[in-house]
Parts: C-alpha cells; structure tokens; sequence
C-alpha cells in the first residue's frame, strides 16, 4: 500500500515536472506581453518533430538535436512574434484568435510532412528504468528531463530576478507604462520573453518525444494543459507554474492509483476549479484577477 | 425602407434558399451545419458583449443541451420541439454551476468554463445508464411532421435552426436596446461605480451567462434531434466552441449579426470551397484565413461590408 | 463468289453470335464507387490504411476487367466528424456512385451507414465493429468484421496459455470497453479470475495504472485493450515496473510491422491480432497480387488496414459485377447480391448475414519475434511456435 502511494507521489512528481516545462514558456509570454500564445503547444510539438527527423534519418540522439530544434522553433516564434505585434486594438482577444489560427497551419503543417502515425524516441537509454530502493520506479528520459527541467527553470528564474534582461521582463509585467519610463524598451523585452518561451518549448518538445509519444493533434492538448497550470498558477508567477503543475501530477496519479484511470482528466480539472474558487487569482497571482 | 430589405431578406431565407438548394441535401446539411455554427457564435458574442465575459467552453452548454432533450425525448418520451426548450433549459440550470467562475476575471473565467466542458464531458462518458456512456445515443428521434410540413428533413431542419437564430437574434438585441442593455454597458467600463448606483452587476452577469447557455443548449438540442446521434466526443467537441468564436471574430463580434454571417462564410468556404480543391490542406487554409482577417480588419468582415453603407456616426460602435 | 457470300455469312453470323452471347453485359461500363473515410482528424493514420488497400483493389480490378470494365473511386474525408461524414455520404450519393466502401469509427459509421440507406445505397466497412451497427437491421449495411472476431481470438489465445488471473486494462471509448466487457464475461463463465481497470485516452504515464496490476492483482496475463499510443504508455510502464506477468497481450493495431519497426524493443515477444505474419509470407496468386500491387501504388509492405480495405472493397466488386450482368444492378439489386457472397478472401471465408455481419469472422493472434510478427493462435493458422512465459522485459 506505501510503495502504492509512494510510487504514485513519484510519478506524479515526474508528470508535474513535464507539464511545468511545457507551461513556463507560455506563463513567460503570458506575463510579458499580456497575450495568451495559443499556438505554444504546437510549437513544443515541433520541437519534438524536429528531434524525431534528426534521430529517424540521421541517428542524432535527441538531446543533441536539442540546438537544431531550437533553431527552427525560434524562428517561429520569431514568425509569431512580428505577426502579433501587428495587433493594435483589442490585444487580448484578437492575440488569442491570431495564434489560434497559427497553431491550426502548425497543426496540419505537421499532419503534411510526418502524417498521423505516432512516434517516440528508438534511443535505448532513454526507455531503461531507473529504480529507486526497489520501491520507485521511472524512466530514464523523465528523470533526466526533470532534472534538466528543473535546472532550466532555475536557470529562468534566476534570469528574471537577477538580470537586467530579466528584471525588463518583470516591469513590464507588472506595469507597462511605468517600465518605459525606466527605460525598458518594450519590443526587445518582448522578443527576448518570446526566445526563452521558445527555449522552454524545445526542451519540453524534445523531453516528450523521449518520454512519451508523439502525434499532430498532441499540440492542442499541450497548449490547453500549459494554460490551466499557467492560469492556476497565476500571473507572472514562474514557481508558482511548477507548484502548479506538480500539484496536477500528483493528484492524477492518485486518482488513477486510489479511485479510477477513467477520472484522471476529471481530477486535474477539479482541482484546478477549486484552486480558482479559492484564490481567484490562482496560487501566486497577486489580486488582479477579481472582476473590476 | 429598412422594412423592405427586412422583409426581402427574411423572404429570401425562408423560401428561396430552401427553393434553390432544398433539392442537394448535401448542401442543405452544409448550410443547417453553418447555421448551427452561427447559433453559439452568436450565444458566445452575446455573452461577451453584454455580460463582458470571453468563454472557451460553450462545447459545455451544447452538449448539456444536446444530452438533456436526447436523454428526455428517448427516455421519458417528451415530444421532440418541447425538449428542444428543456434542452436549453439544462443549459441554463448548468450555468448556475458555474455562479462562482462568475467573480473570475478575463481568462481566468475563459478557462473555468473551459474545465467545466471538461468536467461535463467526462461525467457524460461515466454516467453509462442514462447518457449511454461512451458508445452514446444512437437513432435520437427527429423532428415530427407537424402541419403538414416534414421537419424531419433537411429544409424541416433548415427552417427550425433559422427560426432558432432570428429569435434569438430578436432577444439579444432587445435586451441591447433595453435599460439593461445600458446598464450592462456601464458595466462593462467601470463595474465599481454601477455597483455604487445599486446595479445588481453579479445577477446581471448571471442573467446574461444563463441566457447564452440557453440559446447554446437549444442549438446543441437542435443538432441533436438533426444528426440523429450524441456521443460524449462529439457533443463537446472543442469544435463547438472554437469554431462559434472564429465564426464570430471573422464576421465582427461586435454585431448582432456579424457572427451568423461569419459562421456562414467560414463554414461555407471551407467546405464548399477550399476542402474539394485542397482535400488534404483545406484546414491550413482556414487558420490562414483567420491569421489575415485578425491582422487586416480586427474588427471583422461584417464591419468592412457595412463602411460603405455606414450613414450614422457612432450608433454602430459599441455593443 | 462463293468465297465472298461465305465470308458475309461467317461475319454475319459471328456479329449475331456477339450481339446475343454480349447484350447488356457486352457494354463496358465505368463505376464509380463513394469512399468516406477520416483522412484528417484524430483518426487519420487509419483513415490512411484502408484508403490504400480501397485503391489497391481498383487497381487490380481494373486490370482484371481492362477492356471490359473500369473502375473509379472518389473519396471524401469525413475528418473524424459525425456530420461531415453525413455530409460525405450524401455528397457521394448526389454524385451517382454505385456504392460506398469505408468508413472508420462505430460512432462515425453509425450516421453515416443511416445516411445511405435513406438513399438505399450499400455501405460496407471494416471500421465499425461494435454490435449496435448490425442490430439495426439495415438491408444495405454490411462489415467483414466484428468485436465478436477479436474478442474469439484473444479469449482463445488466454485459454491456451491456460492463464488463471488475466488483468484487462482497456480504453473508456466505446469499441474498446465493448471488446474489454465481452472478455471478461466469457472467461469469468470459465472460471478465469478476472479485474477491469478503465483508463482515459489522455493517459500517458500509465506506471500508476501498471503499478497497481503489479502489486494488487498479480495475474498471469496482462490484456491490454486500446490504440497504438495506449500501447505503447502501457508496455513502456511494464518494461519499467517489470510486473511478474507470462505475456502481455493486445488486439489491434499491436502486431503489426509499423509498431515492430517504431518500437523494436517494447514489442517483443508482445501479441495482438493479426491477419498476417510479417514478413509476409503470401502463397496464393490473389495474395501475392495484391503485395506487389501494393507495393507498386504506395511502396511499402500491406499493413492490416490496407488488408481489411482491400477485402472489402473486393468484395464489393464482385457483386456489382454478378449483379450488373444480372441486370437487377440498377433495379436495387445489390445489396441481394452482396448477401450471396461466400468467398474465401485474405482474412477467412466471408459471408453475410441477414443483418450485415460477417459471422465468421475470426481473428488470429500474432507475436513480435526479433523484429517479425509470427502468427500463433489459432493452431490451424500458426506459422511458428509461441515463446510463452515471454515479455518484452
């Protein structure tokens, strides 16, 4: 029954640790720009593509295909980027829209070339257990990714707090308008919020495809999850995301340990709802969220 | 002069469409479709416009609306059109569950509703002895022939979801025009000073969330007893809210009318136009179209069509 | 002068001997069959096979009745919808085709099968095998298979390997559990001990799930009922925990060459139902036909979607065949003719029943060996020895 929950808390903590890499990018935009990047779950899925063409034709271990991914998932999101700050009126909603329509082209974009069979990572290392005092058990891609995870979030949360760069970004979150008096140029905050999304975004492509399988219509179920966790985090909140989504994690896995597989979907959603009902603006959000 | 357009128009959609196309049922469904489309987006524009609030997941109240007037015409024999109202009645005692989303701002709101469609469609796939469970309902009984006229069929259908969308145009735009049309306009701007001069704002917001669920349910109960068949996927599919909301966006979300003409085009185009030539890239062509009407004219289609025959100044500008 | 008279006689009497021995059937006719089928959406990869093995059976129909006949085919994505597949279908019918072959999904065939017969046109799939479609009792609804096949075939292969304790972890849609509930009832009558665990098609880390198969239930076998993706999360999960099972065992979509080739070192020793052994090892002309024109068309191996395709559409048109040199084609004789099948095709002998089905239909079981699918139940079929107590661990 202990090793029951115990390995349970550990899958869920692994679980937690993926949702977070794919949810911090979008978190970042999210607070730099005030706009919700619909099409982040595809562009984490085309970094999984990526890794996916580079092991499938050349052999290139995925970690290594890391800095080819991140190349081409820059230059979308730089893409996305020049088109969204087209947008004069109506940010929120007509940002929502503009991604929306660009994830649906990523989408069948990627159906085009790959076509709907699934795929994963063939690297025999990745798929290896690794166990813990006989009682915890896990793959070897997701421990490695959650440490990696980690270590990038850390690296991202020190940026934000200790760098100039950093420190732009979180003015610019917190009130537009006073950080240009500062002195913050907003379109270069903006564009370098939108690198590191896309940063995150290859290392959680990559880290799925090791650890989990991989298909077109993957992208729109990676954005909703990376919005929720964002969401119940709260705004501009980094730890805030990986509390969140590790939260999610260990409640699905013990749905799924303790109640039933079939509610583990029903699980995160509830717990996200009562998080929200108790603390409107999610789990470190700041009052900003009650209506005005 | 407005009369005549008024009457011309309606004359139009109630006997020369089903004229011209009544005879290729293929296109009469395309058309039904779209018009089913145009019903949520113009739910979903209600409530955003009058109640201030974006949702992402009015697939919530269509598919409650569908699963109440199938699961009350099959099991306790309720006469097709009355469960059609109950259906969208269930929507609307649905959206009471989301009351306390109602405090919840921008997309914090959005995305409760979201989890909310999530939560429903789950316990429709779980509640197997009413709903069916996963395999859903099949062979939901259609629209009766009433007068004379077979409602059952494609134009029947045509005829009811057109009927559906004009009253509920009618209804959304009286309570526009009405006094709380304007105080859910003072909302909008500053919902602390309408709270000062005793505006009741939470049970207007809750008045308006549970006229869009209604409007929503009874379309979802329409497509229903169309199609003939529910299951959990289906009935709360993301399209059912994604689609409504570029439906709206494209036609101009701010109008009345705007999103029933942009489900029209949208739909439209995609099926009758892009899919035969681009069978396996149609949908690329419907994210491109999207990302160009965002950037081009954010206001949306209805918009740029009306500026040549724009005689008043403001009247048009806000909701 | 004679001469001449006698070569008048001879052409005239060779034009009369055409013209009564060809009559109607002398005229080369062009049909047009419908294809409606997922080719964008969630089910698109299957959508995809069965399109492939629907073109391979033209191809070599054409060929067959070159000169004689020809053969078309105009398919329409349903894109995974309800309503567009309606849509399809009505499309199809508005545009003459004689019939339709395709179709995937019970939830999607169930429309739009009730949109062809309104029209009375035949419909005949491989794609929808829960029983509500042939309960219905449409006249021009056919299938060449069923839960009942996979169902058989797995149930046969647990009673060979005479498992005591079987663990089923199924997906909560409704084929699956359908398939999961039948296996359950059949081996609890036979005094099996048997627990369900239901999980949700989001499921990708499914070391929860196996975990409590490991540590509560303790079975001999561990049946697994999903898709390609399920799959691979379960066995992923097992290959990590290492429970202490004989065999892991699945139906469709499992032993097949895609997955051998994708995931050579989770499928081993894995088994799921397959027509085929891979490679394939064909003897009769019709099978081997059909490999190189498969071949030929799309450059890969038949996979068991094309297969299933394949057959059908066969099938299909054979009938129109007989019943257009019966001359009742046109008068609504098909499905009639269609019901007169009895063939012997590349999945068993097909026939039809009064509802549509194909009651002997009965699937066979394969394994992953070293990068090979090795058919091993039932016996009669087997083309190699079945390595039990064996995991991909």
């Amino acid at each position: 029954m202990i090793e029951l929950t115990l390995q349970a808390l550990f899958s869920g903590l692994l679980a937690g640790g993926y949702y977070a890499t794919v949810a911090v990018g979008l978190a970042l935009v999210f607070g730099a720009m005030r706009v919700i990047n619909l099409a982040h779950g595809e562009l984490v899925l085309l970094a999984a593509y990526i890794a996916y063409a580079a092991e499938s034709r050349y052999g290139i271990n995925p970690v290594m295909a890391i800095p080819i991914a991140l190349v081409v998932v820059a230059s979308a999101s730089a893409i996305v980027y020049a088109l969204l700050s087209r947008i004069e009126q109506d940010r929120e909603i007509n940002s929502l829209i503009l991604t929306f329509g660009i994830g649906i082209i990523m989408t069948n974009g990627i159906l085009t070339i790959w076509a709907a069979d699934i795929h994963s990572t063939t690297n025999p290392w990745f798929q290896d257990s690794l166990v813990i005092a006989d009682t915890l058990f896990a793959m070897n891609a997701e421990v490695a990714f959650f440490v990696g995870g980690l270590a990038l979030m850390a690296g991202v949360y020190w940026w934000l707090n200790h760098s100039w760069q950093g420190r732009a970004v979180r003015a610019l979150t917190s009130n537009r308008n006073a950080a240009m008096l500062m002195g913050v140029n907003p379109r270069q905050t903006e564009i370098l919020s939108f690198m590191i999304a896309a940063l995150l975004a290859t290392f959680a492509g990559v880290a799925i495809y090791t650890g989990k399988t991989v298909f077109p219509s993957l992208g729109h179920v990676l954005t909703v999850k990376a919005f929720i966790i964002t969401v119940l985090a709260g705004m501009g909140s980094i730890h805030g995301v990986l509390i969140g989504a590790i939260m999610i994690g260990v409640i699905e896995s013990l749905t799924v340990t303790y109640l039933s597989a079939s509610l583990q979907e029903l699980a995160g959603m509830l717990l996200f709802l009562v998080v929200l009902f108790v603390s409107p603006s999610g789990l470190f959000g700041g009052r900003r969220a009650l209506a005005r | 002069m407005k009369h005549a357009i008024l009457g011309a128009a309606l004359l139009a959609a109630y006997v020369g469409v089903p004229l011209l196309f009544g005879g290729t049922p293929y296109v009469m469904g395309l058309i039904v479709a779209a018009l089913t489309i145009a019903g949520v987006a113009l739910a979903w524009a209600l409530l955003g416009n009058l109640g201030g609030m974006v949702s992402f997941g009015h697939a919530a109240f269509f598919g409650v609306g569908s699963y109440t007037s199938a699961v009350l015409s099959m099991k306790l024999g309720v006469p097709v059109f009355a469960a059609l109202l109950l259906g969208g009645l269930g929507a609307a005692v649905a959206s009471v569950a989301m009351l306390p989303a109602l405090r919840l701002r921008g997309p914090y709101f959005a995305l409760a509703i979201l989890a909310y469609a999530h939560i429903f469609q789950i316990l429709a796939t779980e509640m197997t002895p009413i709903t069916g469970g996963a395999g859903g309902l099949l062979s939901i009984p259609r629209f009766p022939t009433l007068f004379g006229l077979e409602f059952g069929g494609k134009t029947g259908g045509y005829v009811i979801i057109l009927t559906i969308i004009l009253l509920s145009a009618f209804v959304y735009d009286a309570v526009r025009r009405s006094a709380w049309g304007l105080a859910l306009k003072a909302m909008h701007d500053t919902e602390i000073a309408t709270r000062v001069i005793g505006v009741p704002s939470t049970h207007l917001k809750a008045a308006m969330l549970a006229l869009s669920a209604f409007i929503t349910g009874v379309v979802g109960a329409f497509n229903a007893h169309f199609i003939s068949f529910l299951e959990p996927d289906y009935a709360f599919s993301s399209t059912w809210t994604v689609l409504p909301i570029a439906a709206a966006i494209f036609g101009g979300y701010r109008t009345v009318w705007g999103p029933v003409v942009g489900a029209l085009a949208i739909y439209l185009l995609d099926q009758l136009v892009f899919k035969p030539i681009l069978p396996h890239g149609h949908q690329m062509v419907l994210g491109v179209l999207l990302c160009a009407m965002i950037l081009l004219s954010p206001g949306g289609l209805l918009p740029v069509l009306l500026r040549r025959r724009r005689s008043e100044g403001g009247r048009h500008a806000h909701a | 002068m004679t001469r001449t008279l006698a070569k008048l006689a001879a052409t005239v009497a060779t034009a009369a001997l055409m013209v009564a021995l060809g009559g109607p059937a002398a005229q080369a006719k062009d049909f047009l069959l419908g294809s409606e089928l997922p080719l964008t959406g969630n089910l698109a990869r299957v959508g995809q096979g069965m399109h492939e093995g629907i073109a391979v059976a033209i191809d070599m129909a054409n060929k067959a009745q070159a000169g004689k006949h020809s053969f078309k085919v105009s398919t329409i994505d349903d894109e995974t919808s309800p309503a567009k597949a309606v849509a399809a279908v009505e499309k199809l019918i508005g545009d003459g085709v004689v019939a339709l072959t395709g179709g995937y999904g019970s939830n999607i065939i169930g429309p739009a099968s009730e949109a062809a017969q309104k029209a009375g046109v035949v419909y005949i799939t491989s794609g929808g095998v829960t029983p509500d479609l042939t309960g219905r009792g449409y006249k021009t609804f056919f299938r060449i298979n069923n839960t009942d096949g996979y169902a058989l075939a797995m149930i046969g292969l647990l009673q060979d390997m005479a498992a005591k304790k079987v663990s089923v972890v199924y997906l909560n849609k409704e084929a699956t559990s359908n398939l999961a509930k039948q296996v359950k009832e059949t081996l609890s009558a036979k005094g099996v001990a048997v627990t369900m665990h239901e999980f949700d098609g989001s499921t990708s880390d499914f070391k929860p799930l196996i975990n409590k198969v490991k540590l509560q239930d303790r079975p001999d076998v561990v049946a697994m009922v999903g898709y390609e993706n399920d799959y691979v999360g379960i066995l992923r999960a097992a290959k990590v925990l290492k429970p202490d099972v004989k065999a892991m065992v699945g139906v469709w979509s499992l032993a097949t060459s895609q997955m051998a080739k994708e995931f050579p070192d989770l499928m081993e020793n894995v088994h799921g139902t397959s027509m085929l052994s891979f490679p394939v090892e064909f003897t009769q002309p019709e099978a081997l036909e059909f490999a190189a024109t498969y071949k030929k068309l799309f450059n890969k191996e038949p996979d068991y979607l094309g297969q299933f395709g394949y057959v059908q559409t066969r099938l299909l048109i054979d009938a129109i065949l007989r019943a257009d040199a019966a001359g009742t084609l046109a008068g609504g004789g098909l499905p009639d003719e269609l019901r007169k099948t009895d063939a012997q095709t590349l999945i068993g002998r097909v026939t039809f029943d009064a509802k549509g089905d194909n009651p002997n239909f009965t699937h066979r079981m394969g394994q992953h060996q070293g990068g090979k699918v090795v058919l091993v139940w039932p016996k009669a079929f087997a083309n190699g020895a079945m390595r039990f107590p064996a995991t991909p661990w």
